[in-house]
C-alpha cells in the first residue's frame, strides 16, 4: 500500500517537473510573442518586440527609463505603473515596492517581460529623454580623485535640461565589464550650454564607471549618454537659497549657480561645501568669480581636518555645524543638497532644527 | 572534510553568477562555493578569529567613518576612514530578505600604508555566511588582509566558531 502510494507520488512529482521544464524550454526557445503594443500615458502608442524586458523594449523605441544597475533589479530606479497587461510582481521586485506602490501597480520595468499588450504610465518628462552620441572634449583632474569630463554633442545636436538634473553615462565593455552598463551623474554645466555637458566624477574603489573614466577614458573617445532625468533642480522662486554639497555633489550645485548667474538673479545664496583638507577642495576660483558676479552669493568652504601649517583661515568643522553657525533664519529660504546620505541626513536634521519645513528641502541623495 | 552543498547554497551559487545580481558576480574563478566557504573558514580560524569578530570590526570602523559625512575622517589610533555611497542597493545572494545600500567603506591604515574597501553587503556576508567573495572578483576580501589592515586581533574575539 505504502509502496504504491510512494510510486504514485514519485510519478506525479516527475510529471510536474517535466511539464515545468517543457514550459521553461518553450518559453525560452519557441515562444514568439511577436510585436506587442504598449500604450503610454493613455495616448502614445509604441510597438515593441515581445518577450523582452519592458526596460530594454522601451529603450529600443528611444524611451529611456532611468536605471543605475543595467536591468538586474538591484537599483530600484526603473519603476513604472503598469495599469494593464502584467501579472503579479515577481519575487525580485517585492523588496523594492512598498504597500502603496503595490496597490498603485508600480513595477520594476527591468523585471517585467513584455508578453501581451500593456498600458503603462511614466512621468511625462521621460518622453523627452533622448540618447546622445558625444565625444570627450576635455578631461581635467579637479582633485586626486575627482575628474571633470566635458562631452561634446554631435554637430547640430542639442540637449535641454534643468540646472540640477542628471544624465546616464554608458560604459562600453572593457576590462571590468563584458556588457555595456549605465551610471547616473549630475550635469555640472549650465543648462544654457546646449551642445556640451560637463560631469564631475569621483573615483569609487572598484567602481565600473568611475574606474573607466579615471583610468581608461581619453580625450577624443566616443561616449553615449541619455537624459536628462531627475526631480532635483532649481525651483522657480525668489526665496533665499542654502546650498550644501560635498565631493562630486558639487556638480548640480555648480550648474544651479551658473544658471542663477546667467539670470543675474538677485537671490541671496549661501553655498556650504564640505571637504576634509585643502587638497579635497576644488573649483574655488570659479566659486570666487561667481561671488563677484552674483549680487548676493557667498561660497563657504569648510574643512573638517585642515593640514597643520596649511594656513587655512576659512571655516572648520563638519558642514551641518558650520551651517548652523551661519544661518540665522530660514523663514524665507529653501535648500538644495547634494552628497552622501550621511551628509544629506545630517544637513536635513540641522535645517529642520532651524525650522525649515521639509518640503522646502530639495536633495539629490546618492544612496 | 569539505562542506556539502545544501539547496540554499545551490541557489546562492546561481545568484552569484556574473550578471545575475552584480555584473562581475560573486565567485570569480571559484566554482565550488562550499569549498570556498571551507577555505575561508579555515583561514579565519588560523588567524585566531571568528567571522563575527571580523564583521564586528568592519561594522565598528564603518560607524566611526560615517561621522565624516562622506569624506575621510581620522579614527583612532591611526586610521583614515571614508563612508561613501553610490546609487542603488544590493540583495544578499544567499536569499535573505532585505537590500543593502551600496555603501563603500574605505579604510586606510596609516601605520602600514595599506587600505581596503568593503560594503554594507560585505559586512552582512561575513557575519551571516562567512563569505568573503571568490578570488578573481574585484570585491574579494582576503581574511588575512582584513585582519591586518583593520587590526583585528584574537583579543577582539566575540565567540568561538
Amino acid at each position: 500500500m505504502m509502496t504504491a502510494f510512494l510510486i504514485g507520488l514519485g510519478v506525479m512529482c516527475a510529471m510536474v517537473l517535466l511539464m515545468t521544464l517543457v514550459i521553461l524550454v518553450c518559453d525560452a526557445t519557441i515562444a514568439n510573442y511577436g510585436p506587442v503594443q504598449i500604450v503610454i500615458n493613455g495616448d502614445k502608442e509604441v510597438t515593441v518586440e515581445g518577450g523582452r524586458p519592458l526596460l530594454s523594449a522601451l529603450k529600443d523605441r528611444q524611451i529611456f527609463i532611468p536605471s543605475a544597475c543595467g536591468g538586474r533589479g538591484s537599483c530600484g530606479m526603473c519603476k513604472v505603473r503598469i495599469l494593464e497587461g502584467a501579472g503579479d510582481p515577481l519575487a525580485t521586485e517585492l523588496p523594492w515596492l512598498n504597500a502603496q506602490e503595490r496597490r498603485d501597480k508600480v513595477r520594476l520595468s527591468c523585471q517585467v517581460k513584455v508578453k501581451r499588450p500593456l498600458r503603462i504610465e511614466i512621468p511625462p518628462e521621460l518622453l523627452d529623454v533622448r540618447q546622445y552620441r558625444t565625444t570627450v572634449l576635455r578631461l581635467r583632474d579637479l582633485t586626486y580623485d575627482i575628474r571633470e569630463v566635458t562631452l561634446q554633442l554631435a554637430p547640430g545636436d542639442r540637449i535641454d535640461f534643468k540646472a540640477g538634473q542628471f544624465i546616464q553615462f554608458e560604459v562600453p565593455p572593457y576590462a571590468l565589464t563584458d556588457d555595456p552598463v549605465y551610471r547616473a551623474y549630475s550635469v555640472s554645466s549650465s543648462p544654457s550650454t546646449h551642445d556640451r555637458v560637463e560631469l564631475e566624477m569621483r573615483l569609487v574603489p572598484n567602481g565600473i564607471c568611475t574606474t573607466y573614466v579615471h583610468k581608461y577614458l581619453k580625450e577624443g573617445d566616443a561616449v553615449t549618454i541619455n537624459g536628462p532625468y531627475g526631480e532635483f533642480h532649481l525651483q522657480d522662486s525668489d526665496r533665499e537659497m542654502i546650498c550644501v554639497a560635498g565631493g562630486s555633489g558639487m556638480a548640480p550645485i555648480k550648474s544651479i549657480l551658473m544658471r542663477l548667474d546667467e539670470l543675474k538673479s538677485p537671490r541671496k545664496v549661501r553655498y556650504f561645501f564640505g571637504a576634509r583638507t585643502g587638497r579635497d577642495l576644488f573649483l574655488v576660483d570659479e566659486m570666487r568669480a561667481l561671488e563677484r558676479s552674483l549680487p548676493d552669493f557667498r561660497f563657504i568652504p569648510a574643512l573638517s581636518a585642515p593640514e597643520p601649517g596649511s594656513g587655512w583661515q576659512g571655516e572648520t568643522g563638519l558642514i551641518p555645524a558650520v551651517l548652523e553657525r551661519h544661518v540665522t533664519s530660514v523663514a524665507n529660504a529653501e535648500a538644495y543638497l547634494c552628497g552622501s546620505p550621511g551628509l544629506i541626513n545630517a544637513t536635513v536634521a540641522a535645517l529642520k532644527r532651524k525650522g525649515m519645513p521639509e518640503d522646502r528641502i530639495y536633495f539629490d541623495n546618492f544612496g | 572534510m569539505a562542506m556539502k552543498e545544501t539547496p540554499q547554497m545551490k541557489s546562492a551559487r546561481a545568484n552569484m553568477r556574473p550578471g545575475k545580481l552584480s555584473l562581475p558576480g560573486f565567485l570569480g574563478d571559484e566554482r565550488d562555493l562550499a569549498r570556498l566557504l571551507d577555505e575561508d573558514n579555515e583561514a579565519v580560524k588560523r588567524l585566531g578569529l571568528t567571522h563575527a569578530a571580523v564583521a564586528a570590526r568592519m561594522r565598528e570602523l564603518r560607524d566611526a567613518g560615517a561621522k565624516g559625512l562622506g569624506e575621510f575622517i581620522a579614527v583612532a589610533p591611526h586610521f583614515d576612514v571614508r563612508v561613501d555611497s553610490v546609487r542603488g542597493r544590493m540583495p544578499c545572494p544567499f536569499g535573505e530578505r532585505g537590500l543593502y545600500p551600496k555603501t563603500n567603506v574605505t579604510v586606510r591604515n596609516l601605520a602600514t600604508g595599506r587600505d581596503i574597501t568593503y560594503t554594507d553587503l560585505h559586512i552582512h556576508l561575513v557575519a551571516a555566511h562567512g563569505f568573503y567573495e571568490g578570488r578573481g572578483t574585484p570585491y574579494r576580501l582576503e581574511p588575512a588582509d582584513l585582519a591586518a589592515i583593520l587590526e583585528i586581533r584574537p583579543a577582539n574575539k566575540e565567540e568561538t566558531p
